[in-house]
């Protein structure tokens, strides 16, 4: 057996092993200490038991394990238009998620097509850029919300702002940089404009494009969770936030680990598709 | 079926694209009798089985006549359709969207749902939580909510156009009245004179609440001048606890159940009621844009009902623990039960090891008296948040609606206050509303 | 006078106010193979670029049968330093995509079987369904070759083609070019630096003193019988004359003379000489050296 293929077999099996180590220290750091004696029981009755036992305030990996097992259980219930299931939360962010970063596409890479071409446009346009990009989604929100009047369409709004520059920079980064000597052969052939940008351009840009397309799709996950957060509603951003309200710490790292999840399945995916359209030399 | 998605529809899917309560009834042959109907059997099913799925099941097992009259046993639906063909007629927006933030001074505004008091009143309303006031004020001032769980003073400014674009709004009906608390860090257990308290950071729901004119008030009482002395941080109420926790505050001022939490989870106690300041003070409102009263009078005057009844209703301490279940579940409040009875019962656990037995901890008195609005325009005033001469008297007058609330509360079969105006006392000083100026220029701490 | 197939009159090229090259005159004639040679920094590069259509000159003209050159065109191919193959499309796609442009009104079907046809013909038969980063060096090179001779253009450019690849892999795409390209059927123009490659595959090859301000300063005519191969070659009587004088041109000559401009020099009278023919007037020679 080669050395690589041991350590491909190695990494995952040391990552269950890591995992393993930091769930049992964990378990044993946030484990319940002894009950506080002497307190008058009808008191007792009115207190939590992070009062009365000094149960620690961060649950157990077992606890959050049991919400994860009730949640994925019934990930579709609906008590209400405050208190969906978890599934059902995702979806609403999903669906979000997915609106405002193709809407984010549609406008960020032809611009960021026509910005790569002209250099012109390019130096124009970039001291815009750098400004508006690194403004953080929570400074977008009530900007949105005073001029869109509309929660949901300002959500949506947010992520498209958040998610549109890493794919614009991107595209023009990769449309500017596309090998002289492959526009030169486009040239000798007679190629014409479109056939040019769709044949040669666009194949050349992917790998790029696509580059900036998850960094997009990753800050729009991030901004989601903030923007629900902030405008609640649903989405598992304001499934987060409801049990925070709770103070129902299990229930929040259940959110944080599903939000994790399906923030790497979003990654997962666009590679995938990138590397579709992946060249090599 | 005369409504796009009826709950007696078993085969329609509620998760996939239900438009319920976002969609007006739509367009049919039915007589407004029927429609009304469908929407207190609708109502009055979904409070009796809040699941969906249960709902469903129920509905495929016994079809939906046979659930209507099973349900009608229980619950005296024939009663409750007839009570909303009393109550006022061709209602024009029957599907409403009402805004709260999740503590128990909406809780006439929650409950009625669940109790179905909307429904009595021939209304299909949804009642939405959120994040806090900023984003409430927002979402109402965009029409998101047909209707919204405001701070007394938030109509009050908006209609002045204080800290917002200037809208005429209107307090139909007052919440709660009492029910808030400073609760300290337990690290201050022996702290509790006032007079100590320069350098200590609090936390404060907005700008614009009673809660921050009455922080300001007891401080500067005390002699320590709000502005200077201490540091005063406004924080959504669901983010306090946590907040005290992180010991990023040393109290607040706040909303329950946010106090008791802070008690429950053995982080703060209970220093003080606010009853104890202010004996009767409002704190939240039932806040509604004139332009909506002016567009529908006939739903306006039935959502107006429905709310002075939950709140007559809530203001019955029998009720209390009643109601204290029924906004616990994750979809109201989300707190333990146990946290929220404490507070509405007023027999609670304050923090120090000691059982407090205070029934008029919270109250719910709906009736919005117009001397509310002009105290809570001196404590403006008094601390800078608006400048130059006040027409009290109006602007009171034309948000707070105790002419309106009155004419409802008698129909209703409470008993109304008969004037508009009356003087008290917070914290020892008479207020008669009739003097604005002169209680403001009493004070020596203020800003104006 | 009459004007060759493709006529370069007076172009100069110019970096700020310094020329590269100026005045720069000759021509190559239908079915002939010419040969550029120069060190680096002559602007032979840009000469080829200039005649691909590619750039244009700071001064003068270009005519080829009768038109002048203002663009690229797909009557002039060219065959890449860098082979410039697209790295996301097959070979058989890279040859496809060009003929596409030739023929726009070919169905697939005859793209693809022509373009199957120009694989063959460099004997990359097997290899039509690979991408480039495949392919061996030369290979890559055989289907550069292929894109531009299945354009059956009127005229072939080529920028120092073999350059980048080994020996023995030169030798043998040589021979091959030699065969496909050579004995008057096909019009070439080729940038080297390459003196056995000039000797083998030119008909007259172009000498280009130093830069900058470089200028032709002479035309060697390749009269060794054709056809030729690389094992004989250098056993052709006329061969060494023929070689000794193209590498003392670019040993020392080319240095020297990019020194010294008479003060007669025109770029239209370049002298034309025959070093491998034995009774070549060498007299012009001689008035050349310093």
């Amino acid at each position: 057996m080669s050395s690589f293929s041991r350590s491909r077999m190695a990494a995952p099996f040391l990552s269950v092993v890591l995992l393993t180590l930091l769930l049992i220290a964990w378990q044993l750091a946030v484990r319940d200490s002894a009950p506080t004696a002497g307190l008058d029981p009808e008191y007792a009755k009115l207190m939590g038991v992070a009062a009365t036992t000094g149960k620690s305030a961060i649950p157990t990996p077992i606890d959050v394990g049991r919400k994860l097992m009730a949640a994925v259980a019934d990930p579709f219930y609906d008590k209400g238009p405050n208190d969906k299931g978890v599934g059902t939360q995702l979806a609403f962010s999903l669906a979000r998620v997915l609106l405002g970063f193709g809407l984010a596409a549609i406008v960020a890479i032809p611009m960021g097509f026509l910005i790569g071409m002209s250099p012109l446009a390019g130096a124009t346009l970039n001291p815009f850029i750098q400004v508006l990009k690194p403004v953080s989604p929570l400074a977008w929100m009530p900007l949105a919300l005073y001029t869109i009047k509309d929660s949901a369409q300002s959500a949506i709004f947010v992520i498209f702002i958040c998610s549109v520059w890493p794919m614009l920079v991107n595209t023009a980064f990769g449309v500017a940089g596309v090998r002289r000597e492959w526009l030169n052969v486009a040239r000798t052939l007679e190629v014409g404009a479109w056939r040019r940008a769709v044949h040669v351009i666009l194949p050349a840009a992917a790998p790029t494009i696509f580059t900036g397309m998850r960094i997009s799709i990753g800050i729009a996950w991030l901004v989601i969770v903030a923007a629900e957060m902030l405008v609640g509603g649903t989405g598992i951003g304001y499934f987060v936030w409801n049990q925070w309200n709770n103070l129902s710490l299990a229930d929040i790292l259940m959110g944080i680990l599903l939000i994790g999840l399906v923030g790497m399945a979003l990654d997962r995916l666009l590679a995938l598709a990138a590397s579709g359209v992946t060249w090599r030399e | 079926m005369t409504l796009r998605c009826s709950p007696f529809d078993p085969i329609a899917s509620h998760a996939a694209g239900c438009t319920c309560g976002t969609q007006g009834v739509s367009a049919s042959t039915a007589t407004g009798e029927q429609r009304m109907g469908e929407i207190v059997r609708t109502a009055v099913l979904r409070a009796a089985f809040p699941q969906a799925r249960s709902r469903r099941a129920l509905l495929k097992t016994l079809g939906a006549a046979t659930t209507a009259a099973a349900l009608a046993d229980v619950f005296p639906l024939g009663m409750a359709e007839a009570l909303a063909q009393d109550a006022p007629k061709g209602i024009e927006h029957p599907n409403l969207k009402i805004g709260f933030i999740p503590i128990t001074c909406a809780a006439p505004i929650i409950m009625a749902q669940p109790m179905g008091f909307y429904a009595k009143y021939g209304l299909n309303a949804e009642v939405i939580k959120t994040a806090g006031w900023a984003i409430i004020r927002d979402k109402s001032l965009n029409k998101e909510y047909d209707a919204s769980h405001m701070l007394s003073p938030m109509p009050i400014a908006i209609s002045m156009g204080l800290g917002a674009v200037r809208q005429d709004w209107q307090i139909p009906a007052i919440e709660n009245i009492n029910g808030q608390a400073i609760v300290l860090a337990l690290k201050h257990k022996d702290r509790r004179d006032p007079k100590t308290w320069k350098g200590l950071r609090f936390g404060i729901p907005f700008d614009f609440s009673m809660h921050n004119y009455l922080l300001r008030y007891y401080l500067a009482e005390a002699g320590i001048d709000p502005d200077t002395d201490v540091q005063l941080r406004v924080i959504p109420p669901p983010e306090m606890v946590a907040n005290l926790r992180a010991d990023n505050i040393d109290g607040f001022l706040g909303p329950d159940p946010v106090n008791q939490r802070a008690v429950f989870d053995g982080i703060g106690f209970i220093h003080i009621l606010s009853r104890d300041l202010w004996d009767g003070h409002p704190c939240c409102s039932f806040s509604i844009s004139k332009e909506f009263v002016t567009a529908n009078p006939n739903t306006f005057l039935a959502l107006s009902r429905a709310i002075i009844d939950a709140t007559g209703f809530a203001n019955k301490t029998e009720n209390r623990k009643e109601i204290a279940n029924a906004i616990a579940p994750a979809n109201y409040l989300n707190q333990p039960p146990v946290v929220v009875e404490q507070a509405m019962t007023g027999i609670f656990a304050d923090g120090l090891g000691n059982i407090v037995r205070q029934p008029l901890r919270a109250g719910y008195d709906p009736f919005p008296w117009e001397s509310f609005g002009v105290w809570i325009m001196t404590q403006m005033k008094r601390w800078g948040q608006v400048k130059g001469d006040l027409d009290y008297a109006g602007v009171a007058s034309s948000v707070l609606r105790a002419t309106d609330a009155r004419k409802e509360m008698t129909a209703l079969g409470l008993t109304a206050p008969a004037t508009n105006t009356k003087t008290f006392v917070v914290m020892g000083k008479t207020f008669d509303p009739s003097k604005p100026e002169e209680y403001l220029a009493s004070f020596p701490i203020k800003r104006s | 006078m009459t004007r060759p197939y493709l006529s370069i009159e007076g172009i100069s090229r110019l970096y700020g106010t310094r020329p590269v090259f100026r005045d720069l005159w000759f021509g190559v004639e239908r079915g002939e193979f010419c040969c550029l040679i120069g060190h680096s920094g002559c602007g032979k590069t840009t000469i080829l670029n200039i005649l691909a259509g590619l750039e244009a000159p700071d001064g003068g003209a270009l005519v080829m049968d009768g038109h002048e050159i203002a663009g690229p065109s797909l009557d002039r191919a060219v065959i890449f330093q860098s082979h410039a193959l697209y790295p996301w499309l097959t070979a058989l796609e890279n040859v496809a995509f060009a003929l596409r442009s030739r023929h726009p009104a070919w169905s697939r079907a005859q793209i693809l079987a022509r373009a199957h046809q120009a694989l063959e013909l460099v004997g990359l038969k097997d290899a039509a369904h690979q991408k480039p980063s495949e392919l061996s060096g030369g290979m890559k090179q055989r289907v550069g070759i292929a894109r531009a001779l299945s354009l059956e253009p009127a005229m072939l450019l080529m920028d120092e083609p073999f350059s980048a690849l080994d020996a023995l892999t030169r030798g043998a795409l040589q021979d091959e070019v030699v065969g496909l390209v050579g004995g008057g059927r096909q019009t070439a123009f080729m940038i080297t630096h390459d003196v056995d490659e000039a000797i083998l595959l030119a008909d007259r090859i172009l000498l280009m003193t130093n830069g900058p301000d470089a200028r032709l300063a002479e035309i060697v005519v390749n009269t060794l019988p054709r056809p030729r191969d690389r094992a004989s070659l250098h056993r052709q009587p006329g061969y060494y004359p023929l070689r000794n004088h193209i590498v003392d041109f670019l040993v020392t000559r080319s240095r020297v003379l990019a020194e010294t401009r008479p003060a007669d020099w025109t770029g239209r009278n370049v002298p034309e000489i025959s070093p491998a023919t034995p009774h070549a007037d060498n007299k012009s020679l001689e008035s050349l050296a310093p």
